[in-house]
């Protein structure tokens, strides 16, 4: 296997209508193997959320993580995804979330740590055209003089490398410590204090609508390594929609690591 | 049993388990940390299932170690953290 660039690839955009937490979960596996498996050109993926959700690392604990009586008052679904890392509060609107599905060529002979950083370039790139000085800050973060600002995680699989990524828009912090069990020291870590009620350094740093910051972030990606509209395909739809009712949408996957 | 460790430099690595007859029980490792393939955490709770309660940490790590096959990758963890995270869980009996 060649090292590949990416201006190698033909890059693809999906960004369609808002989708539920476990059709999100699915589409990640499916596209990753598509990818993988030469069906699919390498794609970007910007996610619309059409519920809110909390959705756990691969690995997380549920019962560690998630206040399953506060999340169910709230009625907040709670997903478990394919790659590791840590637990994500979604509301529609509070985040602004992507993957990339990319061939594992991409990342040929990097260690993990250069893996991250450089499948995030382009959005410390696009962070400082909206006027955000941030960085990348190992093993998984993208910070800020304001505060982390996005987690990203990855996952091999097949033949391909998902690397996706959570930006934090507008969070509502009360709401998010009643339904994750964070510890006071993972909280410093995201850079807030206890007395925050929002963490939205993407929407007090820009001043930009969250439509407006994905925009110029897709710009950004189009101009750095091109970047070519693209849709769903039926079949892929169709099956994702089948892994989120057998598998994603399912308790024995949530409670994997129980 | 419950035991947590922030590996410098990594992630969080947790351990929830049981002593059952002097020997580690239930093994449990969670965490935000990443492991390719995902398959290798059963492999790491099983190489832990049934080692003595008492074993050092050093002898913890080397029976995880020898557990994963050689492709395994991991991000944010490693078998001396784990070992860490159990004997946290094993000490936080004690003081109970």
């Amino acid at each position: 296997m060649m090292r590949t660039e990416w201006h190698d690839h033909d890059w693809q955009l999906i960004h369609t209508a808002p989708q539920s937490p476990s059709l999100h979960m699915a589409l990640d596996d499916v596209l990753t193997h598509e990818v993988g498996a030469g069906r699919r050109k390498p794609t970007v993926r910007i996610w619309e959320w059409a519920s809110p959700a909390v959705v756990i690392g691969r690995f997380q604990s549920l019962r560690n993580e998630v206040d399953a009586e506060a999340a169910q008052r709230h009625g907040i679904e709670v997903v478990r995804r394919i790659s590791g890392g840590g637990a994500m509060f979604i509301e529609p609107g509070n985040t602004i979330t992507y993957s990339i599905y990319a061939p594992l060529s991409l990342i040929k002979d990097m260690s993990f740590q250069q893996a991250y950083a450089f499948m995030d370039a382009w959005v410390i790139e696009a962070l400082g055209e909206l006027g955000i000085k941030a960085w990348y800050q190992p093993l998984n973060d993208i910070t800020s003089e304001g505060g982390k600002i996005a987690g990203a995680a990855q996952a091999h699989r097949g033949g391909a490398v998902l690397h996706h990524v959570t930006m934090a828009y507008d969070i509502d912090a009360a709401k998010m410590l009643d339904v994750l069990r964070i510890g006071r020291e993972k909280l410093s870590d995201k850079g807030t204090t206890s007395a925050a009620k929002r963490v939205d350094p993407l929407r007090s740093q820009t001043g930009l609508p969250r439509e407006m910051v994905i925009e110029r972030m897709i710009a950004t990606f189009r101009r750095l390594h091109g970047l070519t509209d693209d849709t769903l395909r039926a079949d892929e739809l169709t099956q994702a929609e089948t892994l989120a009712q057998t598998r994603f949408g399912n308790a024995t996957w949530l409670a994997d690591v129980p | 049993m419950h035991g947590e460790y922030k590996m410098p430099g990594g992630k969080l690595v947790v351990v929830d388990l049981d002593v059952r007859d002097g020997r580690l029980a239930r093994v449990q490792l969670s965490g935000d940390f990443f492991l390719e393939p995902d398959s290798a955490l059963r492999t790491i709770d099983a190489a832990l299932e049934g080692q003595p309660a008492d074993m050092d940490e050093a002898g913890l790590a080397r029976s995880i170690r020898n557990a994963l096959a050689p492709d395994v990758m991991m991000y944010g963890i490693s078998p001396e953290a784990i070992a860490v995270a159990v004997r946290r869980a094993l000490q936080g009996e004690h003081l109970a």
